[in-house]
């Protein structure tokens, strides 16, 4: 089975990640320039609850493989992401029904080799 | 028995090749032992009213070759030559074809011996009937799960179906696969060992680091997997240049279109004649130029006689043992890719275990999700015995059955020994 890991990042981790996923042969990723919040709504200092809610900017990183190498790549984006202070990013594993290869129409695992 | 006979006993070649097995993989003698021997094996007479009114008595069998990791799982086969030995080769080669795509399940084989050409389509259901009857004892849905083979369809499978269900008061179609649809049968079964067939040679492609854009393929059978490879593989882009039945082969360098040619033979009865080919022999189909070679008809076709002349750099095993032990030997020493019959050809047993989980569920997926789902299991058996071959440094074949094998032993030996 063929799964996405979409994970959202801080900016300055973007480049430790990339590289250390390189090193683990992970050849594919597309990355985003989003902005967004978690829980604090964007606020990292004081508690406000009336306050609106300020969006952020993070990096977004996907990445599609195979199901046998989902763990690794996971650990490893969670061990160089992690900055010890709220705010560091959310990893998410959703599956992937099918994957096709604009070039070749090669489908599923194939398609991402 | 002389040296000659004993080498054509299908039997006696599938323990050669367990006990070389055995070897590489540091079997356990104890595990060895077993393995080398069917768990069960049944014998019956079948009397059948023939339509002139005598009757006549008939031989079937059964064979459970091994349930450690689920139920046993085969094909019965209704053929004039089948013998017991026979039946006990293709129950250890279903053992492994299981253990290899990874499915819950052992292996079994069964046949009687029979010429359903000269049956009529009465006398095919009595026996059919009477057959499943006769093992019912072994049969089941937890047990043991027939299915279609050699001379053997779905409107069979029906019976048997219809067999066994009367005996329990209740429909179960969990108990046969190769069901028709309306009864339980899977979505995608029939076309279901070609498309597997497909995705192999796709992903044997991929790793020769070649893409399947005007690949010249030559497919020996244009039955229900040379067909439905054939047009699996022109809708990818490869280029069919040649195919055959049994009459003979067609052949045309600029590429067929197997839509067209399954038409024409629709039509007239044969293929040969189609417009825009020539015709040309079996022997010549087997020695054609080209990239791909899948032999998808019956056994012992590529042999040590035209080993030497094939040209294809890949051998796609979609029959079960197309090729000679001593052919084999001499494609290696060519260079020549093969993958093996137990791996190509094991899409038809992965979506027969689909029919059975949705026959026990009682839940039916679409043909989408069960061609999504045979995929997934195919390319990851692919890959597999592919890392196996290429960690062992030993051919695609070698790899199968060494993966097979010790998957079946991890099984015996976490199971222990009763008592």
């Amino acid at each position: 089975m063929l799964k996405k890991i979409e994970c959202i990042i801080q900016p300055f981790k973007l480049e430790d990640v990339k590289e250390a996923l390189r090193k683990i042969a992970v050849d594919g990723m597309t990355v985003t320039e989003v902005k967004g919040c978690g829980k604090q709504r964007g606020y990292t200092q004081k508690y406000s609850p009336e306050a609106p809610i300020r969006l952020l900017p993070k990096v977004k990183m996907e990445i599609v493989t195979d199901e046998e190498k989902v763990e690794e790549i996971v650990q490893t984006i969670q061990s160089l992401a992690r900055t010890n202070q709220i705010g560091a990013g959310k990893i998410f594993i959703i599956p992937v029904e099918d994957v096709m290869r604009v070039r070749t129409k090669e489908r599923g695992r194939i398609a991402i080799d | 028995m002389t040296e000659e006979k004993k080498n054509t006993n299908a039997w006696q070649v599938a323990l050669q090749q367990l006990d070389e097995i055995a070897k590489r993989i540091n079997l356990e003698p104890w595990i060895h032992k077993k393995l080398r021997r069917p768990k069960r094996e049944l014998t019956v007479s079948i009397p059948i009213k023939m339509d002139d009114g005598s009757v006549e008595v008939f031989t079937g069998y059964r064979v459970q070759h091994n349930i450690t990791l689920g139920p046993a799982k085969g094909g019965i086969r209704y053929s004039p030559d089948v013998t017991l030995d026979e039946i006990r080769a293709l129950a250890m080669l279903m053992t492994w074809k299981c253990a290899v795509a990874g499915i819950p399940y052992g292996g079994a084989k069964g046949g009687v011996i029979c010429d359903p050409e000269k049956l009529s389509l009465g006398e095919l259901e009595r026996l059919t009937r009477r057959y499943t009857s006769e093992i019912i004892i072994m049969i089941g849905p937890e047990k043991d799960i027939p299915a279609p083979d050699i001379n053997t369809n779905s409107q069979i499978m029906a019976w048997i179906m219809d067999t066994y269900s009367i005996n329990k008061g209740y429909s179960v179609p969990g108990v046969v696969t190769g069901k028709p649809v309306v009864i339980g049968g899977s979505e995608g079964r029939q076309e279901a060992t070609g498309r597997g067939v497909t995705f192999i040679t796709l992903n044997t492609l991929k790793y020769l680091n070649q893409g399947i854009e005007d690949r010249k393929v030559v497919i020996q059978g244009f039955g229900k997997v040379g067909s439905v490879t054939a047009k699996l593989l022109h809708l990818e882009g490869a280029k069919i240049i040649g195919i055959g039945e049994i009459y003979g082969a067609i052949y045309n360098p600029k590429g067929l279109n197997p839509l067209e040619v399954d038409k024409y033979r629709r039509e007239t009865g044969s293929i040969l004649g189609y417009k825009d080919s020539e015709d040309i022999t079996n022997k010549e189909l087997l020695e054609l130029n080209c990239d791909i070679l899948i032999p998808a008809a019956t056994e012992g076709q590529i042999t040590e006689k035209n080993a030497p002349n094939i040209k294809a750099r890949v051998l796609i095993e979609a029959a079960n043992g197309p090729t000679t032990p001593s052919a084999d030997k001499i494609l290696e020493s060519k260079g020549i890719f093969v993958v093996p019959d137990i791996l190509t050809n094991a899409g038809g047993v992965i979506v027969s275990y689909f029919e059975w989980v949705q026959g026990i569920q009682g839940y039916f997926w679409s043909e989408r999700e069960v061609n999504l789902k045979l995929r997934d299991i195919m390319d990851r058996a692919f890959h597999h015995v592919l890392e196996l071959s290429l960690k062992e440094k030993v051919s695609m074949r070698t790899a199968a059955l060494m993966l097979a094998v010790s998957r079946v032993a991890e099984a015996t030996k976490i199971r222990g020994l009763y008592p």
